[in-house]
């Protein structure tokens, strides 16, 4: 166990931070000890303040998290409560839809977006919205800076979200004995008054916890972004987060040193904010106080 | 308080028929426990009386309105669950007062109600207390006065003490009981426990596969049981049954024989015979052989062979059996039933 920590975990991390205090380009050991310090973080501070692109990609980030993050917990939450007031086979019918973008391979579903959001007519979007007489002309939406791209990329890793958040939500309202539910429907309480007073408070901790993994992976995730920077649907800039920028930098761009400093960067911004969710929602508290529910 | 009248109740899960035509009064005021195996419909009919469930056929009603289509939260009844389904995440104080919130009730009169009933449960010091901060015993009283803080017409017990150990549940029971008919309240008391049913309820239905065996006090059930069935569910050990064939006054069990009493002269042909392992004598009549001893202090449970059917019969315990005795029982009551259909003769 403690090996293979060592060697999956503790090592890459320990290269990559110390490549980032170095000058490697292309993986050429010749420059593994050109040590240049901060250099690299200079830099990249340096673009913050004046590269336009850097800047956008950097706001791109803080907008693209902020929102997918509020859309796939609440909106997770959301489908997961309208399904459990459901009957039971239309609910597990309608929640087998949302698993999609999950059973989907990442390629398949972003080409499917990708049609949909497409800037000429062949979009589903646009012909659709051309054939009700709303719109004349196509439109290129994920070229429409910022919004229009922040939109797109939002919606799809949206959706992705979503669907994890309400498979962690649904098999926690199952847990919930349905005593209670009934209890509460007996005296007199409506769908959303049981939600709001009885089911949300015992999904606490679940909230915290789809909270903290999808703000971990919209830190981290490119996949979907990178196909749809790739296939143009999206502006570049307004279409590349910090992870995705760390890619195209290190591997694709060649300047490991570059990319493995905004790495860094970012594993700080995860580690720290994994930890301060942690904290103000009282992890700690939760995990000592024994949970009524058991 | 109202009185119950259920009319021809059905209800079917997709094909499955959970309940089947039950018909069954419950009286204002009355202690009702229905009783029967786990799985025979107890929980659903007591779910549809509350409308949490519609039924698939058939009506209910309080007094005299037909509340088939009213929801839970217009029928005024207490709902209390073996699990008692506290909320987890709420004080006591809060579990007791949900009901009223619901109900804009204002401040000062949930205070008053709430002090009413926790003072009446014995549980006024442990408002602020959560839960699982609460044995067994005092949750389940939290979740009794959560149904009676909004004054429930009809209170709807599903199995309530099945979580307690077996001497508490022994002591709460009486305890519940006299708070019913302290209250006067009409309560519909879900049980498997035949002992509890017998001891607490004024009269009990018996239910087997969503049908209606019988409906009696607990005196009628236990001595004259329509149904096979309800003989061998109530009474520890329940009754014993032989099979027999009665012919002009006789009754024909093996190779014995003992005279059928007045009311069963006429039978003819083969029957059950049940009596209760009580109301035996060791005497003359059915030839068996000493299978096994129990010993109870003052009685003894004595399992006798007949002709490889085991009976039960309770005895004084001074007397002496030997494994392989001889012996021959003489029962002083006896009900018999039709072979085919089960049902009392
Ligand atoms: N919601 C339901 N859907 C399908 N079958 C059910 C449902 N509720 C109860 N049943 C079935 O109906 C039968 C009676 O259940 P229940 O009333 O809970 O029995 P009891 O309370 O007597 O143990 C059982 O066979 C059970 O499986
Ligand atoms: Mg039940």
């Amino acid at each position: 166990m403690l090996v293979m920590v060592l060697i999956f975990y503790l090592i890459p991390l320990v290269m990559t931070v110390y490549l980032s205090f170095t000058s490697m380009k292309n993986w050429n050991v010749k420059y593994l000890f050109d040590l240049v310090g901060f250099y690299n973080y200079h830099r990249l501070f340096y673009m913050f303040q004046h590269d336009p692109s850097f800047k956008a990609i950097v706001l791109t980030t803080i907008v693209f998290i902020l929102i997918t993050l509020v859309v796939n917990v609440f909106g997770g939450l959301g489908l997961a409560l309208g399904t459990f007031f459901l009957s039971d086979i239309v609910g597990s019918k309608f929640r087998l839809l949302w698993l999609l973008p999950r059973i989907a391979p990442i390629a398949v579903y972003s080409l499917v977006w990708y049609y949909f959001f497409h800037e000429t007519s062949i979009g589903t979007l646009n012909s659709i919205l051309m054939e009700l007489g709303i719109i004349h002309q196509p439109i290129p939406w994920g070229q429409i800076i910022p919004w229009g791209a922040w939109s797109v990329i939002i919606f799809v890793n949206g959706l992705v979200g979503v669907s994890f958040g309400m498979i962690v939500f649904t098999s926690a309202l199952n847990q919930i004995p349905k005593e209670l539910v009934i209890a509460a429907r007996v005296d007199g309480a409506s769908a959303w008054t049981i939600s709001k007073r009885i089911l949300i408070p015992l999904l606490k901790w679940h909230l915290l916890y789809v909270l903290t993994w999808q703000f971990l992976s919209l830190l981290t995730t490119y996949c979907h972004l990178f196909l749809l920077v790739e296939w143009n649907l999206v502006n570049r800039d307004y279409g590349t987060t910090l992870a995705l920028y760390v890619y195209n930098t290190a591997f694709l761009g060649g300047e490991l040193d570059q990319g493995l400093a905004a790495a860094v960067i970012l594993s700080v911004i995860g580690v720290s904010g994994g930890f301060l969710t942690l904290k103000l929602l009282g992890f700690e508290k939760m995990m000592k106080r024994p949970r009524g529910d058991v | 308080m109202v009185r119950i009248r259920l009319e021809n109740i059905t209800k079917e899960f997709g094909d499955f028929k959970a309940l089947d035509g039950i018909d069954l009064e419950i009286e204002e005021g009355e202690f009702m426990a229905l009783l029967g195996p786990s799985g025979s419909g107890k929980s659903t009919l007591l779910y549809i009386i509350a409308g949490i469930y519609k039924p698939t056929k058939g009506r209910i009603y309080f007094d005299d309105g037909d509340v088939t289509d009213l929801p839970p939260k217009d029928r005024n009844v207490g709902l209390v669950f073996q699990n008692w389904a506290l909320y987890p995440h709420m004080s006591v104080f809060e579990n007791i007062t949900f009901p009223l919130e619901l109900r804009k009730v204002a401040k000062g009169e949930i205070r008053r109600k709430v002090a009413e009933v926790t003072e009446m449960l014995k549980i006024e010091n442990l408002l602020d207390r959560y839960p699982w901060q609460l044995s067994g015993g005092q949750q389940q009283r939290v979740a009794i006065a959560r149904a009676l803080v909004k004054e429930p017409d009809v209170l709807l017990l599903d199995e309530p003490l099945s979580n307690l150990d077996a001497l508490l549940r022994i002591e709460v029971r009486a305890e519940l009981k006299r708070l019913q008919k302290k209250l006067g309240i009409t309560a519909v008391y879900v049980t498997h426990d035949q002992a509890e049913a017998l001891a607490m309820a004024d009269r009990i239905a018996v239910i087997k596969d969503g049908r209606l065996l019988q409906v009696g006090t607990p005196e009628e059930i236990y001595e004259r049981p329509r149904h096979k069935f309800v003989g061998g569910f109530i009474g520890n050990p329940p009754m014993n049954f032989l099979n027999g064939f009665a012919d002009r006054g006789i009754l024909r069990i093996g190779k014995s024989t003992i005279p059928l009493p007045k009311e069963y002269e006429s039978v003819r042909g083969e029957v059950i015979v049940g009596f209760r392992p009580h109301d035996v004598e060791i005497g003359e009549g059915i030839e068996g052989e000493v299978y096994s001893v129990e010993h109870l202090g003052r009685e003894q449970i004595v399992t006798v062979s007949v002709e490889g059917e085991m009976v039960k019969v309770i005895v004084p315990g001074d007397r002496r059996f030997e494994f392989g005795d001889k012996v021959r029982l003489k029962p002083k009551k006896i009900v018999l039933f039709d072979k085919k259909t089960e049902t009392a003769i």
